[in-house]
């Protein structure tokens, strides 16, 4: 090895060093505030202000029992409820999703690039647009103060994020194993339910999670929809106690805002990978 | 006779009745396929829609009918609401500054990653949390308490002896709380930039070595003209989600838009005409406008793009 080369090779682990300590660096200033509120929730409340330390002085479990009986409602029932969209949205997206995808991906029929020209231009729609008549409209159906207004909308394919998303994938399955399936006698619904879902399901678990993790974490639709506390989501609980109680006991806020992340935590440990994969091939916004 | 003779050249009125048929049936079961979307489409978006647009003339309080008003909402909201203007330059500071921001966040640390960094799939998973966890109110609870008066942010600053204002109750500086909130969830688009930067070839930077470009020179002469493409639609995205910004407003003001309508996002302003008020057709006309400023944005950075996104091809 030459000197200049050897040099070269010491500038470039000198750098690849100072890159480490940059995103280091970076790292560490943007999950502080993640990992202290984690540590915060186990401290008594004079702990909380004024104190950046990682480690409880004291370590309690008290904020978590206070925070989850803390309003009239137990954040069990808001957690169940929360529960009960977010599965139901996954089914209703997932099944009409990928409905539409395949329809868009595969077959022909009058007025196929008119539709689909519709169905990306919703895309850009602000959903300001719709709120005030499809409230109105679920008003009249006497849907309001129920599930119904976040759950059904899913079923009829209204996040057009996902049709397109399941258009791309369906679009990159060679076109043969369609072929040698209709030379089998196989028709759509036979090709789209034992060629297509079979090999989506990397496509179809992008979809899932990420509807999953809207969902849950979607505080306008339950905010405009849900009245009683007894149908409150975890964000909408959440809100109450920041209202209610939060000022005075932070901790017990600090618990209860643990516990409303644990599940996106929770998925993002086990999904990562996907959920990565998925924006860079679509663009999701995440 | 041959027997490609007895192959028919016309082809039968019942086969033609036949074929017809069955083009129908084909067409029905491709419907079907789509009857989910479309039912939802007619119902739940371009219904809604145009009902809005009427709604938008009208005034409409959701106990009696809609009284049609004419142009009068938009009248009241250009000549005579402060609050609306007020709001309009809430929200475009906020898009103005959070958006450029979090963009040259997520560029630098994609190109960082994208020298061979050992580790790279962990860092690109600690980036890309917050992304993930910014929307939640937990998190606007956490950014609430981060930047109170004795909250973190302050700690940190006293480190280096510096008293920091209370943030969040500061009307001068509480909109630049949720300015950071946006740039922290860099994550999402640094992912994008990262895949873009994947798709430059390696030898363009070799022959611009060789020809003796330096790297400032490389990044604007190379990288940045073969990812305007992402650019572009990094930008798009991020500056609609931006208009549409609510929750994080919300929780950190409880609902106001304070202190002093510091953070009255325009769609923090049009839910409180529309649901605290029941200015219902007042709040259409809002939307209205929200719609036409994000279509005109998005229609003119089309037709620029032109001039400035270089695509491959």
């Amino acid at each position: 090895m030459t000197d200049a080369a050897a040099t070269t090779q010491n500038v470039g682990g000198a750098r690849s060093l100072l890159y480490h300590v940059i995103l280091c660096a970076v790292s560490l200033v943007m999950l502080y505030p993640l990992l202290w509120m984690l540590a915060s929730s186990f401290k008594p409340d004079d702990e909380i202000f004024g104190n950046a330390s990682l480690w409880p002085d004291s370590f309690t479990i008290d904020a978590y029992i206070r925070g989850w009986s803390g309003l009239t409602v137990s954040f069990g029932t808001f957690f169940w409820n929360s529960l009960v969209i977010a599965v139901l949205s996954v089914i209703g997206n997932v099944i009409s999703c990928s409905l539409a995808a395949y329809a868009f991906a595969r077959l022909k029929f009058p007025l196929k690039n008119f539709w689909f020209a519709l169905m990306l231009g919703t895309l850009m729609l602000p959903y300001h647009v719709t709120l005030i008549p499809q409230y109105v409209l679920f008003l009249n159906l006497d849907w309001v103060n129920t599930f119904l207004p976040l759950v059904v909308p899913k079923f009829l394919a209204a996040d057009a994020f996902f049709i397109f998303l399941l258009y791309q994938f369906f679009r990159g399955i060679p076109r043969e194993l369609d072929e040698a399936a209709i030379i089998d006698g196989a028709g759509p619904w036979r090709i789209f339910w034992s060629v297509m879902l079979p090999l989506s399901v990397p496509a179809l678990a992008t979809a899932a999670i990420f509807t999953f993790i809207w969902t849950w974490d979607d505080f306008f639709g339950p905010l405009i929809y849900l009245n009683d506390a007894s149908q409150y989501t975890v964000q909408l609980g959440l809100r109450t106690f920041v209202d209610s109680t939060g000022k005075s006991d932070w901790s017990a806020l600090f618990a209860m805002s643990v516990v409303a992340l644990i599940p996106v935590l929770l998925f993002f440990g086990i999904f990562q990978r996907l959920l990565i994969e998925g924006i860079a091939t679509t663009g999701l916004k995440g | 006779m041959t027997t490609t003779a007895q192959i028919p050249l016309t082809i039968s009125e019942p086969e033609k009745r036949s074929r017809r048929r069955g083009s129908l049936s084909r067409t029905l079961v491709s419907y079907s396929f789509l009857a989910p979307w479309l039912i939802g489409f007619l119902g739940l978006t371009l219904g809604p829609t145009l009902a809005s647009l009427y709604l938008s003339f009208t005034n409409f309080d959701l106990l009696q009918d809609p009284q049609f008003i004419g142009l009068a909402n938009y009248q009241r909201i250009v000549t005579n609401d402060v609050k609306f203007w007020h709001s309009m330059q809430v929200t475009f500071t906020y898009v103005v500054m959070a958006v450029p921001l979090k963009l040259a966040f997520a560029l630098g640390l994609a190109m960082v990653l994208n020298r061979g960094i050992a580790g790279l799939p962990l860092y690109r998973a600690l980036f890309y949390l917050p992304s993930l966890l910014g929307a939640s109110v937990a998190i606007a609870v956490l950014w609430r308490q981060l930047f109170a008066k004795d909250g973190l942010a302050n700690v940190a600053l006293g480190l280096f002896g510096i008293e920091g204002p209370s943030w969040i109750s500061d009307p001068n500086y509480s909109l630049y709380t949720l300015v950071l909130l946006s740039v922290w969830q860099f994550g999402s688009p640094m992912i994008i930039f990262l895949a873009g930067l994947r798709q430059i070839p390696p030898d363009v930077y070799e022959a611009a070595n060789i020809d003796g470009a330096n790297k400032v020179q490389q990044f604007f002469k190379i990288t940045l003209p073969l990812l305007t493409p992402v650019v572009f639609f990094n930008g798009i995205v991020q500056t609609i989600d931006a208009f549409k910004a609510f929750t994080p407003a919300f929780i950190i003001s409880e609902g106001t838009g304070g202190p002093i309508d510091s953070t009255l996002f325009y769609t923090l302003y049009l839910y409180q005409e529309g649901f605290a008020y029941f200015r219902m057709g007042y709040a259409s006309a809002l939307a209205w406008i929200l719609l036409i400023i994000i279509a005109s944005f998005t229609a003119f950075s089309f037709l620029t793009s032109r001039y400035w996104v270089h695509y491959n091809d």
